[in-house]
């Protein structure tokens, strides 16, 4: 007998957990695209994004979740912790590709790759010394409201998760198709030498792409934050790793694919979880990388081949 | 002026001739060392720092009165936890037992906290022949006969303990839920850990030969953050109670995530829900309704104990846990087979304080504590409690915010 409400109820919580994945997988697939980088300073630059979330939080005095807010100034303390955690993430990002990457350009081979693990290193035990081990109570001044669809809840948060990621993924897929910068990105992301050639500035293009990605994981790591009212230094690994499954899956260096990866890795957790059993999702997920890396490294929507010379 | 060479040359023959000196001349000199290993890094940090600051209590107080039989105590603290972990970390644990058998001037051991720990290090604490005394791991494996070759290849018993086992912890917690609390159907999720798997596995026995219903028994990760999944699986399967195995970690995402998905059934867990890291990362309203158990008497309400709280807490600057009692019975229990030792005028070596600590009668916080040959203690008593927030006091102060609802029903 299959309940129909308890699948729909996991089909929400894995389009949030989509979502969220999405988010952080997008950072790991624009910088990638461009520099054929995969940046595991990124699993720790969305952990110190939910840091910096609920710092900008509790500095309006919130703390815990008993303390709601409601109408202007919920969107007013949501919209100052979204632009601390984005803007702050969105720095860090740019300074670890300014300070541990930019020396190294021209050196190949997985010789920057490495450095990220380096830096991931030293981020996640600068947050471990700096803000102490324990896991932190999150502030949460979201009213609980629920509906009732079909037998399942749905919240608030998980309609502010899906909102909000929605704005952030069309946003940047506007920014990438309209701007000239986002044109220049393209561009880079096809042929680096032929771009910079033509005149693009491909240290600026870079830069941007490192900054948007890692504002993307700010915004994640804070809705993460919202939605599990729970950070730690540890949180990082975790998502870290099934955001660049996702990426992976969708195909490394697409944006449209990120974001399906990402929603498709969010309900095979919890639908997966449901049908078979929570203690096999890992393996599922996991074999899943494995067999793209395997036999379609090209993932659903990546290119068919690498252009790079 | 002497010359260098000269100098060289008398140097340490001042100091040797000095610390003989000082060796026969003032006894009270003397000193040897007990270790306290708990995981003073990570999640459990807190509840570490609990048990440490109630050994140190013994021994300060000890020192204070010019140490034990002429003894100086001094005390060798070792970290249990570390960041890969993000926990208490069993290889980490074995290290440390490593360091303390190699020590010679190590006497016996306070510690450690958790079962993981217990379990990494028994082995390495028996073939040194160094006795410890656990104020809080409950796992019953550690100290079974059936387990020597793995726990106690040497064959005595070096793993005491001040609290009691899981094989009552879980049992009388079913019995409770099915007694008092008159739950039918139960779901039972655990860490992965050994003390979490053991608590579960054991509740559950009894859970059945109670009648209960169990639903389904799953084992969470730790690191994970993500429990909807499970939780909303189990919600669908209506229980009338959650009971949890595990430690701080994974407990406090169970306990948030079930307030949001199912906050109207029972839930209860071990001594492992109970305790400031439990409070402080959970926080009210999630925690609000959980019952936990101790595998020790309660003994905060009692009168004889109130003075012993107070210089508790002027000392620290914070209240005791529940498992700083018993790290101060433990460490009472090293300081008198000490002084027993030293009484018969043999030398104090860790094979004699081993041999002492398995004959103690001594009267504790707790009451009398004696031990089984295995290293038991042989009182029995688990302790339930329920969560209740009480805004009067600091949301982690663990006196406060459990109330003591009594002693969980024996199995007969």
């Amino acid at each position: 007998m299959v309940d129909y409400a308890v699948l729909l109820q996991q089909v929400i919580n894995g389009v949030s957990l989509g979502a969220m994945y999405a988010l952080l997988a997008i950072g790991f697939t624009l910088v990638y695209g461009i520099m054929e980088l995969i940046n595991f300073a990124h699993f720790n630059v969305f952990m110190i994004g939910s840091f910096v979330g609920m710092w900008a939080l509790e500095l309006l005095g919130l703390s815990g979740q008993s303390q709601i807010l409601t109408g202007l100034a919920l969107v007013g303390a949501l919209a100052f912790a979204f632009i601390a955690a984005m803007l702050t993430s969105g720095v860090l990002g740019v300074a670890v590709e300014r300070i541990a990457l930019r020396p190294l350009r021209g050196v190949g081979g997985t010789t920057g790759m490495i450095t990220t693990i380096g830096v991931s290193y030293i981020l996640f035990n600068v947050i471990l010394l700096g803000a102490g081990a324990d896991a932190k109570n999150y502030p949460n001044p979201m009213p609980v409201v629920r509906w009732e669809v079909g037998g399942a809840v749905i919240d608030l948060r998980e309609v502010l998760i899906w909102g909000i990621s929605f704005v952030l993924m069309l946003g940047l897929q506007l920014f990438v198709s309209r701007t000239r910068l986002g044109k220049a990105m393209r561009a880079t992301a096809q042929d680096s030498e032929a771009a910079r050639m033509m005149g693009v500035d491909v240290d600026r293009v870079i830069v941007t792409a490192f900054f948007l990605g890692s504002a993307l994981a700010g915004a994640a790591a804070l809705i993460f934050g919202l939605y599990y009212n729970y950070t730690s230094f540890l949180i990082g690994y975790t998502a870290g790793l099934r955001a660049f499954t996702a990426a992976v899956l969708g195909g490394i260096g697409s944006i449209t694919g990120a974001m399906l990866g990402g929603i498709i890795i969010g309900l095979i957790e919890t639908l997966g979880g449901q049908l078979i059993a929570v203690r096999w999702t890992d393996v599922i997920i996991f074999s899943i990388l494995v067999l793209v890396l395997v036999f379609a490294p090209s993932g659903l929507l990546g290119r068919a081949a690498p252009t790079k010379s | 002026m002497p010359t260098r060479r000269t100098l060289l040359v008398q140097l340490p023959a001042a100091a040797i001739a000095g610390s003989f000196a000082s060796r026969t001349v003032f006894a009270a000199e003397k000193s040897i060392t007990i270790g306290i290993t708990v995981p003073l890094t990570g999640s459990d940090a807190e509840g570490a720092i609990l048990i440490r600051n109630g050994a140190m209590m013994a021994v300060d107080d000890a020192n204070a009165e010019g140490g034990v039989a002429g003894y100086t105590i001094n005390v060798i603290t070792l970290d249990n936890g570390t960041t890969t972990a993000g926990q208490y970390d069993p290889a980490q644990a074995a290290t440390n037992a490593r360091k303390l058998v190699a020590d010679q001037s190590v006497v016996a051991n306070v510690g450690p906290e958790m079962s993981g720990s217990g379990k990494a290090m028994a082995a390495i604490m028996s073939r040194g022949n160094l006795a410890t005394i656990t104020p809080s791991s409950t796992n019953p494996d550690i100290t079974d006969p059936k387990f020597a070759s793995q726990f106690a290849p040497a064959g005595k018993a070096i793993y005491f303990r001040t609290v009691t086992t899981d094989a009552y912890q879980g049992p009388n917690m079913a019995n409770y839920m099915a007694q008092v609390l008159k739950v039918k159907k139960v779901y039972i999720l655990d860490d992965s850990g050994a003390y979490g798997v053991g608590m579960a596995n054991a509740f559950e026995e009894q859970a059945k030969k109670n009648g209960m219903t169990v639903l389904g028994h799953d084992e969470l990760d730790p690191r994970e953050a993500d429990y909807a999944t499970i939780l909303t699986k189990i919600k669908a399967l209506k229980p009338d109670a959650l009971y949890y195995g595990g430690v701080s970690l994974a407990g406090i995402k169970v306990a948030k995530q079930s307030y949001d998905i199912m906050p109207d059934i029972i839930k209860a867990g071990g001594d492992g829900v109970y305790g400031a890291p439990m409070l402080k990362g959970s926080g009210f309203p999630a925690m609000e309704g959980w019952y936990a158990t101790i595998a020790a008497p309660y003994i905060a309400e009692n009168p004889d104990v109130k003075p012993w709280i107070e210089r508790y807490t002027k000392k620290y600057g914070q209240g005791p846990g529940a498992y700083s009692f018993t790290a101060y019975d433990g460490t009472l229990v090293i300081l008198d087979a000490i002084k027993r030792v030293a009484a018969t005028g043999k030398p104090v070596t860790r094979d004699a304080v081993r041999d002492a600590i398995q004959t103690t009668h001594l009267k504790t916080l707790q009451g009398e504590v004696s031990f089984d040959e295995n290293g038991d203690i042989n009182s029995r008593t688990v302790s339930v409690f329920r969560c209740y927030h009480n805004p009067q006091y600091p949301v982690e102060d663990s006196l406060h915010q459990y109330k003591y609802l009594g002693v969980a029903p024996q199995t007969a």
